[in-house]
């Protein structure tokens, strides 16, 4: 069993990264936030377990989860804005400030 | 010492925040409100501070549980807690007439008094979990500090990029603490500490100095901050540089110093870093023609400072080093503070569109604003490192706990250092030159003036750095705390 | 007495400082008067403090930890400096009254200038090497904001920015030595290194000797960091004379003599010393011979004359050093002003657009020659004392080669500072134009600097016993009269005959044209400044090309910016995992 949780941490961390290293879409983009606090909040639980303090754990993945819709509602409000004044959410537009 | 004083002085400007906001919002027509009460709220957050000080000075580190949350207050909770008071109460003296009339200034206010609030916070917090909480809340309100000026797609890009990086950090962080109490089966920093050496271990090192090191800045994580510190209001970035970034670097020692017996690399890793910092961020303000990004490049090397003093106390066990780079820590705040607070105060009299501010514009500005070029130019020449100057003495603090470990490498280093703060004048010292022309430029000469509440922080900060440049011994009563409290965070005596 | 003194010195220039800033914006006329009155207290209490010398500590401030004890100690050697920082710091100041008539930013101005002659005395006067580095960095400070005077003029605020960065530069060879020092002696007091100089490990001291060749080198203008200096000029007359001939450069000077005793045993050092003072005389008379830019001239003089005093202290003729800097800070302050009063003038710097002023201002050309007169060496203006003194010591314990040069530098340097005034007050009168002699406040520094150049050799043997006990007492340099073995040794007249060869190359120039143009090659190589100012500017070109490099990694994609992220963690697991 916690095998099966630790394999399925380290997908969602894979896969919320490939989506940071590789996607464009700025919604995409939060999504794959989404999927890496997923994944943070997923290892909490088993850590709890593989500690012997499940409920430790199950309440911390829980603040994990209370933290990360925070950020998605203000990464989605930015997103809103975003579409607004540039008129799309790929974030290759998005580099008017670099060197 | 009273325990409940740690909680009043945490829970007064986070309690403060709701009312400014309702408040605001009730009296919209009355912003003026809003400032007040910060700043009221503040005064009280002072009151309580004054009396934890003394009290600390007197019994030392106290602690309080609420449930089963600990807060612990040591010297260095007490740094940072004097820090971000310091440049909180003058930025929201600044923000007076500087954020007069934008849209929300309830929320700006509101957002600021809890990003003060989280930060005294994250100083106390002492379990590994709480202190991410505390590091997640000060990360959230500034995500929109950031954002401020939404109009401005500038801002909205500098705010998207900030967010996703930092929120990608503190994933690492929490991956980290996975890996901590799968491994020891605890939070607590001090009881992580007894554990044995292990790969799991250095591996939440690892996302620990990752995950904590893109609020730092470390260099290649820094990619966020020129822009969130160029884009923000200008309190804010001063706000950001002078103190959000040092408030990671508390949460990493507290991070690492609860690992410190995995592995003996983490004092050169902080040297490391710091020395790439040093450099990297010298090198990219060397071509910089936008003010604030400049100054926020130059936080990188200052940084860099920082890591190279702390990294020399972990790993020789000596304070000397931490005091130097908590010093540093606290005059970094003070210059660049003063630094970011004049350029702003330059960009509100200049520029009423928020367009950046360029090199070119600050032609001839001591002809019209003598006072405020005369603070930038103190706070950049002692940014450089000149004496007498606040910022040579801690860097002096630093290369002497360097050379007083006789170690070959680190005598280097401290070389390395002394010549990029050689290259760092390459940068600063154009911009003086720039604002004592005769010559002055468009805007110069169509400018508003400068408000008095403005110029007062100015004042403030300026003569700070002068006089902690001629008696830095001036605020050992902080450092020397904060010095032993982070040698005990790494195990020692 | 000998406390309240010492902190005078330093506070009277710093409090005027303080005062003449705040009022900036009154009448200019009362700026010129509170500066000058400042300059003038801090000029008598520095020409008390010589007579209430001594060797210890006068001021203390402790600060404890990292800071150590912050000294002032007034001895001989310190309270030397300091009157002649002093002293000629108040007849500049007295001098720009003329000079900075209806400038801007007189406020700024004598801020600055008097801050650094505050700081030039704390600089001679500290007895703790981390104070005296504060002070060094602090008159590094105001020689570039003093440049840069005119930050309007791209030349001045690029010369600026040059010597700020080159000093500092030298500066770090400095601060390594003093955290060695400290590290190594457990004290950061002078007294401590000069003691336990013996007791440290001998790569310890090489390292400390070294960096602090370094430093004085790169503050004196020696080759290879001389370069700054021409670029100084963009300064106010005033200034240049002030910081940039007469006080702030003779800091390395200062400190090697100061450290003299403690670094001679170090193998390589005195040789190397004698080296870069030799090269540095000779590069410097050979550019001052081709360049036409009066206030340059002066300049490459200066870095040459500076040259002879670093020779003499690698042969171990400290006193002569010594007595050589007094001379030099005389005579080049008096060509300085002298100087200051012709472009005030005319209104250029360039030599071939002057030209037979002397006979509109005969003052200004009588005091000028009295310089260099002294300047040459010829008897019995103070120059020539020094300078035979140092010669004579460099035949006597240094090695033959260098002796050979400085002998040919010697009538070199005759045959630059005829051709300069030749230049300025002889030949075909360039300008029509009708010009004014100078002014009053400037005739008043002028005579008095011209009455000193003349007169103040007499004090050799005063000054000897002055420093007598704070330099020599580790060296026991010659017993004596000073001025007697000049006279009396043969050297003098070889020097002398050197020296009228120069002249006479001058005098028969037209005669010797095939010589100069089979040495034009050399001429070439010298106003290329031998090639320093290309290595100069390819440091900074590879420094700026490096910069725009990095910053194309500053892309502001999100997705590269996440790349720094993983790749940055991949990066500390490996240190972690190979190093941990």
């Amino acid at each position: 069993m916690t095998t099966v949780l630790v394999v399925g941490v380290f997908g969602l961390v894979a896969i919320g990264l490939y989506g940071l290293l590789i996607v464009r879409n700025l919604i995409k983009i939060v999504i794959a936030l989404q999927l890496l606090t997923k994944a943070a909040a997923l290892a909490m639980v088993v850590a709890g377990q593989v500690s012997g303090q499940v409920n430790l754990g199950q309440s911390l993945a829980l603040t994990v989860i209370v933290a990360d819709t925070i950020v998605a509602v203000v990464g989605l409000a930015l997103a809103v804005q975003v579409r607004r004044r540039f008129g799309t959410l790929d974030v290759r537009q998005l580099s008017t400030q670099k060197r | 010492m009273d325990t409940s004083l740690p909680l009043w002085l945490i829970g007064i400007p986070l309690a403060a925040s709701p009312v400014v906001y309702l408040t605001g919002r009730l009296l919209l027509a009355r912003p003026v409100i809003c400032r007040w009460l910060t700043l009221a709220g503040l005064a009280a957050a002072w009151i309580v501070f004054a009396q934890v000080a003394s009290s600390f000075s007197v019994e030392g580190d106290a602690e309080r549980l609420i449930g089963m949350v600990a807060l612990r207050v040591d010297g260095l909770s007490l740094l940072l807690a004097g820090v971000a008071l310091t440049l909180g109460t003058l930025v929201t003296l600044y923000s007076y007439h500087y954020m007069a009339g934008e849209t929300g200034e309830e929320k700006y206010y509101a957002l600021l008094i809890t990003l003060i609030g989280t930060m005294i916070g994250l100083g106390c917090a002492a379990d590994i979990f709480n202190l991410w909480v505390w590091f997640e809340a000060m990360t959230i309100s500034t995500y929109l500090l950031v954002a401020f000026y939404r109009q401005q797609p500038a801002s909205l890009e500098a705010g998207v990029k900030y967010l996703v990086q930092s929120a990608t950090g503190s994933v690492f962080v929490l991956l980290a603490i996975a890996l901590v109490l799968a491994q020891t089966g605890t939070l607590d920093l001090d009881a992580i500490r007894a554990a044995s050496p292990s790969l799991p271990l250095l591996a939440a090192g690892a996302l620990f100095v990752i995950g904590f090191g893109v609020k730092i800045a470390l260099v290649p994580l820094h990619t966020w901050l020129p822009d969130a510190h160029g884009q923000a209001p200008s309190g804010i970035s001063a706000m950001l540089s002078g103190v959000v970034i040092e408030a990671g670097l508390v949460a990493l020692l507290r991070a690492l110093g609860a690992l410190a017996g995995v592995t003996l690399s983490w004092g050169w890793l902080l040297i490391g870093f710091g020395l790439v910092n040093m450099l990297v961020g010298n090198l990219l303000a060397l071509r910089q023609q936008q003010v604030k990004r400049l100054l926020a490049f130059s936080s990188l090397s200052h940084v860099g400072y920082m890591l190279l003093g702390l990294g020399i106390a972990v790993y020789s066990g000596q304070p000397d080093g931490a005091q130097g780079g908590f010093f540093h820590l606290l005059n970094h705040g003070l210059m660049k503070g003063l630094a970011f607070l004049a350029a702003g105060a330059l960009l509100y009299a200049l520029h009423s569109d928020h367009a950046p501010l360029y090199l070119a514009d600050l032609s001839g500005a001591a002809r019209r604003y003598p006072l405020v070029a005369l603070a930038f130019s103190a706070a950049l020449l002692g940014l450089g490192g000149l004496p007498p100057l606040a910022g040579f003495m801690s860097k002096w603090q630093i290369f002497v706990a360097g050379v007083d470990t006789q170690d070959v490498a680190i005598t280097l280093a401290v070389a390395f250092a002394a010549l990029n703060s050689v290259l760092s004048l390459a940068y600063y010292v154009p911009l003086v030159n720039a604002l004592y022309r005769q010559k002055t430029s468009a805007p110069v000469e169509r400018g508003r003036a400068i408000p008095v509440t403005m110029k007062l922080p100015l004042v403030l900060l300026m003569i700070a750095m002068v006089v902690l440049g001629l008696l830095p011994t001036l605020v050992n009563w902080l450092t020397e705390p904060a010095a032993a409290a982070m040698i005990r965070l790494f195990g020692g005596v | 007495m000998a406390g309240a003194l010492s902190l005078l010195v330093i506070l009277f220039p710093w409090t005027g400082a303080v005062i003449v800033a705040l009022a900036a914006r009154r009448n200019p006329r009362w700026l010129h008067l509170l500066a000058a009155v400042f300059a003038a207290a801090a000029a008598a209490a520095g020409l008390g403090l010589l007579f209430y010398t001594g060797d210890a500590p006068a001021v203390t401030l402790s600060l404890g930890g990292a800071f150590g004890d912050f000294t002032l100690v007034p001895d001989g050697l310190g309270a030397f400096l300091a009157a002649v920082a002093v002293v000629i710091g108040s007849l500049a100041v007295i001098f720009s009254a003329d000079y900075m008539r209806g400038e801007a930013q007189l406020g700024r101005y004598y801020f600055l200038v008097l801050l650094f002659i505050g700081s030039m005395c704390g600089l001679v006067l500290s007895g703790s090497l981390l104070l005296m580095f504060i002070f060094w960095e602090m008159t590094a400070l105001c020689s570039y904001a003093l440049i840069s005077f005119y930050n309007d003029d791209p030349k001045a605020v690029a010369g600026g920015i040059k010597a700020l960065v080159i000093t500092q530069f030298g500066g770090v060879g400095l601060m390594i030595g003093v955290l060695v020092t400290r590290a190594a002696l457990g004290s950061d007091s002078v007294s401590a290194l000069l003691n336990g100089a013996d007791s440290l490990p001998p790569e310890l001291l090489s390292l400390i000797a070294f960096g602090f060749l370094i430093a004085a080198a790169a503050k004196s203008a020696q080759v290879p960091f001389h370069t700054w200096l021409p670029g100084a000029m963009e300064a106010p007359t005033p200034v240049s004379a002030l910081i940039h001939a007469a006080t702030m450069v003779n800091a390395g000077v200062y400190l090697l003599a100061r450290f003299y005793p403690a670094f001679a045993g170090v193998p390589g050092w005195t040789t190397a010393v004698v080296a870069v003072g030799m090269l540095t005389a000779l590069m410097g008379a050979l550019m001052a011979l081709t360049s036409d830019d009066l206030k340059r001239v002066l300049a490459y003089s200066t870095i040459s004359q500076l040259g002879y005093m670093f020779y003499a202290i690698g042969v171990g003729a400290v006193f002569a050093s010594q007595f050589h800097l007094l001379s030099h800070a005389v005579f080049k302050a008096l060509l300085f002003l002298g100087a200051g009063a012709v472009i005030h003038a005319v209104g250029t710097r360039d030599m071939r657009q002057m030209g037979g002023l002397g006979s509109q201002m005969p003052f200004v050309r009588g005091v000028f020659i009295i310089g260099v007169w002294a300047l040459v060496g010829l008897p019995f203006a103070n120059g020539f004392w020094s300078k035979e003194l140092i010669l004579e010591a460099g035949l006597a314990d240094g090695p033959a080669w260098a002796y050979i040069v400085m002998l040919a530098v010697a009538g070199l340097t005759a045959l630059y500072s005829f051709r300069m005034v030749w230049m300025v007050f002889f030949g075909k009168a360039w300008t029509g134009r009708r010009l004014h002699d100078a002014p009053a406040a400037m005739r008043g520094s002028l005579g008095l600097l011209a009455v000193g150049t003349l007169t103040i050799w007499l004090l050799a043997e005063p000054f000897k016993n002055l420093l007598a006990s704070s330099l020599l007492r580790h060296i026991g340099e010659a017993e004596g009269s000073v001025l007697l073995a000049v006279l009396t040794n043969p050297a003098t007249l070889l020097a002398l005959g050197v020296i009228a060869a120069g002249l006479a190359a001058w005098w028969w120039r037209e005669s010797l044209t095939g010589v100069a143009n089979r040495l034009r090659f050399i001429a070439q190589a010298a106003q290329a400044d031998f090639g320093f100012e290309w290595l100069n500017r390819q440091v900074v070109i590879v420094t700026h090309r490096t910069a725009m490099t990095l910053r194309t990694t500053q892309t502001g994609q999100l997705n590269w910016n996440a790349v720094g992220i993983v790749g940055g963690l991949v990066i500390v697991l490996l240190v972690l995992i190979v190093g941990g």
